[in-house]
């Protein structure tokens, strides 16, 4: 009974102390989830900048694969020009061949290399195979630019900041119940400031739980 | 005597009704602007994420145009080449065999030379055209030719894909992004409702305080009109 009385004097300054925990709280929590906005923002960003920078290399390696395969069509069909020349009867033309294998034909055959010059490349029916080649570039790159990863970090921390926002309103609705305590009438009060503690516990552990999923996840647990 | 203190305390009461109303409006206010700022909080995530899709699809869909412009023309060329060789051996042939009629035998046969070295070259560059070496593109009998504009469509078909997704993104990008918009103008509306009952605490007279909680009521309601219309659209 005494300690009954010892509270109901005191429940305002009790019930003023836990708005204040409260609004803290709340404010705490807004300022997480703008940081948690923030670095989702910053990873989107890092994954247009991945993604720009591996287009420009893609498209280098399409621009040098395209020049090689002009060189080395140029150079296949040099070559069937100058089988055509020995094969005929006319010495002229065979001197003509002679001298087109000698000089012209091997730097023709380096300006199309390594396409024209590496059996790995070459079809089986004098043909070249551009997508190996275009695949070796690829894995030749010293920088293997993922933006897939920044985005789905990035989506990881999107889905935070919704859940964090979630778990504001448990924290405005407990702010919404200790204030009716505070003013309300004294036969509700108790239940009021129940409530309003309850919902508050069930903000903080919603906002720890969010934390801690969000983490062990982007640690790799699914 | 009677009649001097009830004076002041049925003032005191006057001053002090309806208080407790306008503190549950207040903070039934301030949850709704709790629930709009999430709303508002989440609109603007998803168009934050279709934003950065568009952005993301814009730059394949750039890399791909580069890539389908850079393999049409290496086969263009190559085409064009096949076909400059093909022309030169016909043309040859023929005058092969005019040079032939005319009695020149000597330089018809050295024309008929030139003639297969060019036909040579042709055939040679046949083999790498995907013109010939693919059945969708190369000519279905030996009178026809090969599929220019199919090859256009095809090469182009993916490029097409990404750009159409990327519109879509962006339509999306600009239906959350009108949608936070209106939150937003659903939140400002609010804070209307926030200054009336304000205001309502300060005032003594009662009549008034009601009054301006009735504004603020209704203030709430357009607020709630903006952001449930939102939410459904």
């Amino acid at each position: 009974m005494k300690r009954s009385n010892w509270l109901a004097s005191r429940f305002e300054i009790i019930n003023a102390i836990l708005i204040a925990v409260v609004a803290l709280t709340t404010a705490f929590a807004v300022w997480r989830t703008n940081v948690v906005g923030s670095i989702a923002s910053d990873e989107s960003r890092d994954g247009l900048i991945a993604a720009i920078k591996k287009q420009a290399l893609d498209s280098e390696n399409y621009r040098k694969v395209y020049e090689e395969a002009g060189f080395a069509y140029q150079f296949a069909v040099k070559q069937a020009e100058v089988e055509a020349l020995e094969a005929g009867n006319n010495p002229v033309q065979q001197a003509q061949a002679a001298n087109i294998r000698q000089y012209l034909l091997p730097n023709m055959q380096l300006l199309g290399q390594p396409l024209a010059t590496d059996e790995k490349y070459q079809n089986t029916d004098g043909t070249y195979d551009l997508q190996k080649r275009l695949a070796d570039m690829e894995a030749a790159e010293q920088e293997q630019i993922d933006p897939s990863a920044s985005f789905k970090r990035a989506d990881s921390f999107f889905s935070q900041q919704r859940w964090l926002v979630m778990g504001s309103i448990f924290l405005a609705i407990s702010l919404f119940w200790l204030a009716l305590a505070e003013v309300g009438s004294e036969r509700l009060r108790g239940w009021q400031f129940t409530l309003g503690l309850v919902t508050f516990l069930v903000g903080v552990l919603w906002f720890v739980a969010v934390e801690l999923i969000f983490i062990y996840m982007r640690r790799g647990g699914s | 005597m009677n009649e001097t203190v009830a004076a002041p305390i049925k003032a005191q009461e006057n001053s002090e009704r309806y208080k407790t109303l306008i503190v549950a409006l207040t903070v039934f206010t301030t949850v709704l602007a709790a629930v709009l700022a999430a709303l508002q909080a989440d609109a603007s995530i998803r168009a934050d994420i279709a934003n950065r899709e568009s952005q993301y699809l814009a730059v394949l869909a750039s890399g791909e145009l580069t890539r389908a412009g850079l393999e049409s023309n290496y086969e263009f060329i190559v085409f064009g080449d096949y076909l400059k060789n093909l022309q030169e051996a016909t043309i040859l042939e023929l005058t092969a065999l005019e040079q032939e009629t005319n009695g020149e035998e000597e330089a018809a046969q050295s024309t008929r030379e030139l003639a297969r070295i060019s036909q040579a070259s042709a055939d040679a560059g046949e083999s790498f055209s995907v013109f010939f070496t693919d059945p969708r593109y190369a000519p279905q009998s030996e009178n026809d030719i090969p599929q220019a504009d199919q090859y256009i469509t095809d090469i182009f078909e993916k490029s097409n894909e990404i750009v159409a997704q990327q519109n879509a993104q962006a339509d999306a990008y600009n239906a959350w992004d009108r949608k936070a918009d209106l939150y937003i103008t659903a939140l400002t509306v609010l804070a209307v409702a926030f200054f009336l009952f304000g205001l309502a605490q300060a005032l003594k007279d009662a009549r008034l305080r009601l009054m301006f909680a009735f504004l603020g009521v209704v203030v709430i309601g357009i607020s709630l009109l903006i952001a449930t219309t939102t939410l459904i659209i």
